[in-house]
């Protein structure tokens, strides 16, 4: 890097932290001036009990989860996958059918849909599991297929036929 | 003479802590998984950067159509017609997208939390608060928004000032992270060889856990994801009259109409009008999407007079500012003001039917307006008077 480059990368880096610094300022002014936001106290205290719950319960479990139990990379994806949709669902199973008098509000299925979800991701993982093994796992089933089908055209007829 | 050096205040070293307060995961190999390292944070810091920055840039054009400041009340553009559909879809899309994101990006430097010591220097901890500020701002920012869209407030603050404010200091806070690391972000910025294993299996797991949540959630508002709609809040084709409904007559008192409803325009000219001569005025019939702030929309064919003509019946000059005031009584939105830019697109109705039907009640009978390119609660229902300002 020449002094120059270096220079301008240390400008755009200052500059970069006040404009953060300017946006923090604004917000936290606004915070605790809004006519509205009666207490700022309780935004910093649910912003802060967001924190704790997370770093200090739920990262914790997660962590636990990855050391102890699954030490699998389709499976711990799957579950990646799995802890996001309960995250992002979660409410609405919770909430399902609180619409206060408006139907339109939260009008599916969530639990069902939920568990439908997770299903999916169970055979997406099992799936990749067995996908190295896929050709071989096709060409069993074809050869199956084939046998059935002709002990079912060789069986002795009475009626109907597969063919022919 | 000698050039006194004065240092800067920020490089104070600060005591260490005893070295026997040092337990539990503040330890040294405490954390044992690969992936706790700055190339991962730097490839998921990217793309929950790009989802932060596009939910706060579509939320600012949603609290500016909301609420606009009056140098900008009559520059609000009512095309493109889709604009605010669009915009506030991305929002929540975005916003969803974020919470896999914010939780593996957290995952990978969650042992910098545990550093030793835990602050070296005056900037250090400086550095370390800016993050939990950041962090509280952006947990309780995507916590508030989703539960927003299903109208669920556990908390005791007011959901939309307090989602605005915390968005200034999350971004801010963004902001401020990504000058503190940019030199170790610039030195993760590539991709190097050999790669670290597992880290492509990680990175695929929270790409497909944004893919997830994304599918089963978006056709709230794209409408060829609404079979895949498992998940989300809204379905835009369930409600009465196959739209949804923000705000119920029953829950804004407005079930019934008063019998001698009459529409009230107020200007130079002032006039009103029953619901029989509404009908026997040219009537016109467009297709405009409802576009709601919690991030749900559904196109829907309006028919009914342009608000336009309304007002030139009553001799409003083309820049007036037009009052719309509602049947509701306490409602935030009862009354609502709309720019000419609005007012006087061919596009905005004061809608009598939607899909060939009269209005029900839910959807804002006996009138409601509908204009392009703005947020679904300024599409004020069941209105009583037009006000030329």
């Amino acid at each position: 890097m020449t002094a120059r480059t270096a220079r301008t990368a240390r400008t755009l880096r200052t500059a970069l932290a006040l404009l953060g610094i300017a946006g923090i300022g604004y917000g936290v002014y606004g915070l605790l001036h809004d006519p509205y936001i009666r207490d700022p106290l309780d935004v910093l205290v649910w912003g802060a009990g967001a924190v704790v719950l997370h770093d200090g319960f739920w990262l914790p479990l997660v962590l636990l989860a990855g050391t102890a139990l699954v030490r699998r990379p389709l499976l711990r994806g799957g579950l990646v996958v799995v802890a996001a949709l309960t995250a992002v669902g979660l409410p609405a199973v919770l909430r399902a059918g609180v619409d206060h008098g408006n139907p339109s509000l939260l009008p599916l299925p969530y639990l069902r849909n939920y568990l439908l979800l997770l299903a999916a991701v169970a055979v997406a993982v099992a799936v990749m599991a067995a996908a190295p093994h896929v050709p071989g796992a096709l060409r069993a089933v074809a050869a199956f297929v084939r046998r059935s089908l002709a002990s079912w055209r060789h069986r002795p007829v009475r009626g109907r036929r597969l063919r022919d | 003479m000698r050039r006194l050096r004065l240092r800067n205040p920020l490089d104070v070293t600060l005591p260490a802590p005893p070295q026997a307060l040092r337990r539990g995961p503040f330890k040294e190999g405490t954390f044992r998984s690969r992936l706790h390292e700055p190339r991962t944070a730097v490839v998921l810091g990217r793309w929950l950067g790009a989802a932060v920055l596009i939910c706060f840039v579509t939320g600012l054009i949603s609290h500016l159509l909301q609420q606009p400041p009056t140098w900008l009340r009559d520059h609000l553009p009512s095309r493109p017609v889709q604009g605010y559909r669009v915009t506030q879809g991305l929002h929540v899309i975005s916003g969803i997208a974020a919470i896999p994101l914010l939780g593996a990006k957290l995952w990978v430097v969650y042992p910098r939390l545990f550093s030793w010591p835990p602050a070296r220097t005056v900037r250090h901890a400086l550095e370390r608060l800016g993050i939990a500020l950041l962090l509280a701002a952006l947990l309780l920012e995507l916590f508030t928004g989703l539960l927003n869209t299903l109208q669920w407030y556990p908390w005791p603050f007011p959901f939309r000032q307090t989602h605005f404010w915390l968005a200034w200091i999350a971004v801010g806070g963004l902001l401020l992270h990504i000058a503190a690391k940019a030199p170790e972000i610039a030195a993760h910025w590539r991709r190097t060889k050999p790669a670290l294993p597992g880290r492509r299996a990680l990175l695929g797991s929270v790409a497909a856990a944004v893919g997830a949540v994304t599918l089963v959630t978006a056709g709230q508002t794209v409408p060829w994801l609404r079979s895949l709609d498992l998940l989300a809040p809204r379905r835009p084709d369930l409600g009465p009259q196959g739209l949804p409904v923000n705000r119920t007559a029953a829950q804004a008192g407005t079930v019934t109409t008063p019998a001698d409803w009459r529409l009230r325009v107020d200007g130079p000219r002032p006039y009103s009008l029953t619901m029989e001569e509404l009908l026997a005025l040219p009537q016109t019939d467009v297709d405009l999407p409802i576009a709601c702030v919690e991030g749900w929309s559904a196109s829907a064919r309006w028919g009914g007079v342009r608000l336009r003509d309304l007002l030139d019946r009553a001799g409003a000059a083309h820049g007036a500012l037009v009052r719309v005031t509602s049947l509701e009584r306490n409602g935030p939105y009862a009354v609502m003001t709309m720019p000419h830019t609005y007012a006087r697109d061919p596009l905005t109705l004061l809608a009598l039917r939607v899909n060939g039907q009269a209005l029900h009640p839910d959807h804002g009978y006996p009138a409601r307006i509908i204009a392009p390119n703005r947020p679904g609660v300024l599409q004020t229902k069941w209105v009583s008077r037009l006000e030329v300002l």
